[in-house]
């Protein structure tokens, strides 16, 4: 009897050892069926069709994507004929640029967006402050940060550069003259006297100017929504788990990767937030990270909730094509603005390797020390959806290593 | 693969005949388990419990002074009371504690009949949690609080709110590192293996018979959706013009839903409208929904466990 169980015992140590030494393959490959669930529900194939907006009725029109490109690398929409969005959102650079602050006519406070998927998003900018991609456009247009730019300008870019596309799409252009469209006028209480001025127009008037600088977003949300991810090497990876294609998986990601990717959708629980083909929930999490020392205090989501409902440019207000009941998240939205102290929107992790420095303020150079910096958090400054269970060095290798396999080129409107 | 399968194999019929060899020697088998029974028993017998303080105290020392020894003291924010809070063990922790809170006025007497609440906080995480606390008045100014769940650990607050008549004064407690209880953990984070998923539910007080459908089959994952939410009577009749109020919360990372939900229609024959709802992540979450038909009010809550 006890012969026979120390050579069982050595047995076993032997199989083991040779485990162990090998990281063996179908281990490692094998998934279960709630992992599998999983891990469809990130692949770039569990993607919808790109849904329109119901408060933009051009959001799929190709006249209004040709013609929201060209606004899009417009360099005379800014005040010093130098600033486009391509200028924080370079297309040859993933839509997003490089700087820990987007610099436009000045600094901004917060990082560029990345514009991957916006199309599936419902609340724009890293607070939300904006519900559709056609408001949002306009918002950096009239910062002085940013394009320092007004609409009656825009308006006058338009009647004098853009009018055929314009008429094409929107039908005529109304009747301004230059001295309805004085240049610097805008609603920004942060302005007095461009404030000023835009009061001092007509009633009948600001609303054309607001027609045509409402449409003008529209039209640049449409192309926009055409910036998409293509498959990346996790997708293929996908792609071969559910086709049972072995072989091809081995092929496809390394060991470490593999184990990264166990990692993220298993023990680290990242997809807590980073869910879905798109890797985000879309909502405002706090995550713990602190305010930097040159920056202004930013309360992020909980300053956003009266701004995106007081809006003159939302879902229920008259420049937008819903219906009440498109707009669902508007109403129903959560203003209980304590418990966004802080909060930020989730970000794509779609070629995230390409896009340092990371989190809302560039804060953090390098992916590495993201992941240091969620893995040392501290029980009592995380909240439970921050529980990542005890990660070692090699661990956070592997995620980083299987976040690079998130990295494939942009598609859009060519 | 053929060699893979053949290794799967091996592996398996040592594992089996290193359980046989166990399972043979009963002797050692009997001795595991009373050891593991009895280290059972002790790690789970109570911890020198702090019973409770006495209602009887001395008053003599003059106003706003502390009348027990062990007492946390604190005046209210505008004065008019002196509140102490006495831990029933030595400090708070994650999971359910009690206090006793005792409250005496300027002229040192006892506050009664007050109208006490108590809010746990998270101040730098901006949230509550979702049961109330329970509070009974023991007399002498005497108030027991049960059922403080604090869901995490860090940095919380209770927040004492003291009404009587027309006064209301407030007094808040800070803890600023709240441990995780070990022995509670589990409990408290993870859901229970026999979750009840059931859809159709009586309220707790058995006044009525509810039951949900979401219009979107399975519940998805970060999309707004609407429900259908069934009211009817213990006798089966439909509850119809009742006020329903709903909330969602998420018991594993103490948060609720990202969106405020509401009834918004009466759909008739006790059936109503809920929109607005969203769930922000897989797992499980708990949706509970106060009705209210006449004089009759009573609450239901259901569990989901959300898949991606």
């Amino acid at each position: 009897m006890k012969k026979s169980f120390y050579r069982v015992l050595l047995s076993m140590m032997i199989i083991a050892v040779l485990c162990a030494s090998s990281a063996w393959p179908l281990d490692l490959h094998t998934w279960s069926e709630d992992e599998m669930t999983t891990l469809k529900s990130l692949w770039i194939g569990s993607l919808p069709p790109v849904p329109a907006d119901p408060s933009n009725k051009y959001s799929v029109d190709p006249k209004a994507v040709a013609f929201g490109k060209k606004l899009f690398f417009d360099n005379r929409l800014s005040g010093n004929l130098k600033v486009s969005c391509a200028t924080c959102h370079p297309a040859n650079m993933n839509f997003a640029d490089n700087l820990p602050l987007a610099h436009g006519m000045g600094t901004t406070t917060r990082r560029t967006m990345p514009l991957i998927g916006m199309a599936y998003q419902t609340w724009l900018f890293w607070d939300g402050r904006k519900d559709s991609l056609w408001a949002q456009a306009l918002g950096p247009i009239e910062s002085p940060v940013e394009h320092g730019f007004t609409r009656t300008q825009c308006a006058s870019i338009i009647i004098e550069h853009h009018k055929k596309d314009y008429e094409e799409l929107f039908g005529p252009l109304p009747a301004l003259s230059k001295r309805d469209l004085p240049a610097s006028a805008k609603p920004s209480p942060e302005e007095p006297s461009a404030l000023k001025a835009w009061v001092s127009i007509p009633r009948d008037k600001k609303k054309a100017i607001n027609r045509i600088y409402t449409n003008m977003g529209k039209a640049i949300a449409a192309f926009v929504q055409t910036i998409m991810p293509t498959p990346s090497r996790f997708d293929d990876y996908v792609e071969a788990a559910l086709k049972n294609d072995f072989s091809r998986m081995v092929k496809t990601l390394a060991n470490d990767e593999v184990k990264g990717l166990r990692l993220f959708i298993g023990k680290a629980k990242c997809t807590n937030c980073h869910s879905g083909p798109l890797f985000t929930n879309g909502e405002f999490h706090n995550i713990g990270l602190t305010q930097p020392e040159n920056l202004p205090p930013d309360a992020g989501r909980s300053d956003a909730i009266a701004k995106v409902l007081a809006d003159e440019f939302n879902c229920m207000s008259e420049y937008s094509d819903a219906r009440r009941a498109d707009c669902s998240e508007l109403r129903f939205i959560d203003t209980d603005t304590y418990k966004y102290i802080g909060a930020f929107k989730t970000p794509t992790l779609r070629n995230v390797a390409e896009r340092a420095p990371y989190m809302r303020a560039g804060q953090i150079s390098t992916l590495e020390k993201v992941l240091e910096f969620y893995r040392d958090l501290k029980p009592g400054q995380r909240s439970a959806d921050l529980e990542h269970g005890e990660l070692n060095d090699l661990q956070l290798q592997q995620l980083e290593a299987f976040l690079r396999t998130l990295s494939a080129p942009l598609d859009f409107a060519k | 693969m053929h060699t893979v399968m053949i290794i799967t194999f091996m592996f398996r019929s040592v594992a089996y005949t290193f359980i046989r060899h166990f399972v043979e020697e009963e002797i050692f088998v009997k001795t595991i388990t009373v050891l593991f029974l009895s280290a059972l028993l002790i790690s789970c017998a109570p911890t020198a419990k702090n019973t409770r303080i006495d209602e009887k105290h001395v008053h003599e020392q003059g106003e706003f002074t502390k009348h027990y020894k062990e007492s946390l003291f604190q005046l209210s924010e505008k004065g008019m009371y002196s509140v102490e809070l006495v831990l029933k063990e030595p400090e708070l922790k994650t999971g359910i504690n009690a206090v006793d809170i005792i409250i005496h006025d300027k002229t040192d007497r006892d506050v009664v009949d007050a109208d006490i609440t108590v809010v746990p906080w998270m101040p730098e995480m901006g949230h509550g949690v979702f049961e109330k606390p329970v509070i009974t008045e023991r007399g002498g100014g005497v108030y027991t609080v049960d059922n403080i769940i604090l869901i995490m650990s860090g940095y919380w607050e209770l927040r004492i709110t003291i009404k009587e008549a027309s006064f209301v004064d407030k007094a808040v407690f800070e803890f600023r590192d709240v441990k995780v209880d070990r022995g509670h953990e589990h409990k408290m984070t993870e859901a229970p293996a026999d979750l009840d998923l059931a859809a159709k539910k009586l309220t707790d007080n058995k006044m009525f018979n509810v039951s949900y459908k979401s219009m979107r089959e399975p519940i998805p994952i970060n999309r707004i959706h609407t429900w259908e939410l069934a009211v009817l009577k213990a006798d089966g009749s439909p509850v119809r013009g009742a006020v329903i109020s709903l909330d969602g919360d998420m018991p594993e990372h103490g948060h609720g839903l990202s969106t405020q939900p509401e009834v918004t229609d009466d759909l008739g024959n006790g059936k109503y409208l809920v929109e607005g709802i969203k769930f922000s992540m897989p797992g499980w979450w708990v949706m509970k929904f106060n009705i209210q038909s006449g004089d009759k009010e009573d609450t239901v809550m259901f569990n989901l466990m959300l898949k991606e």
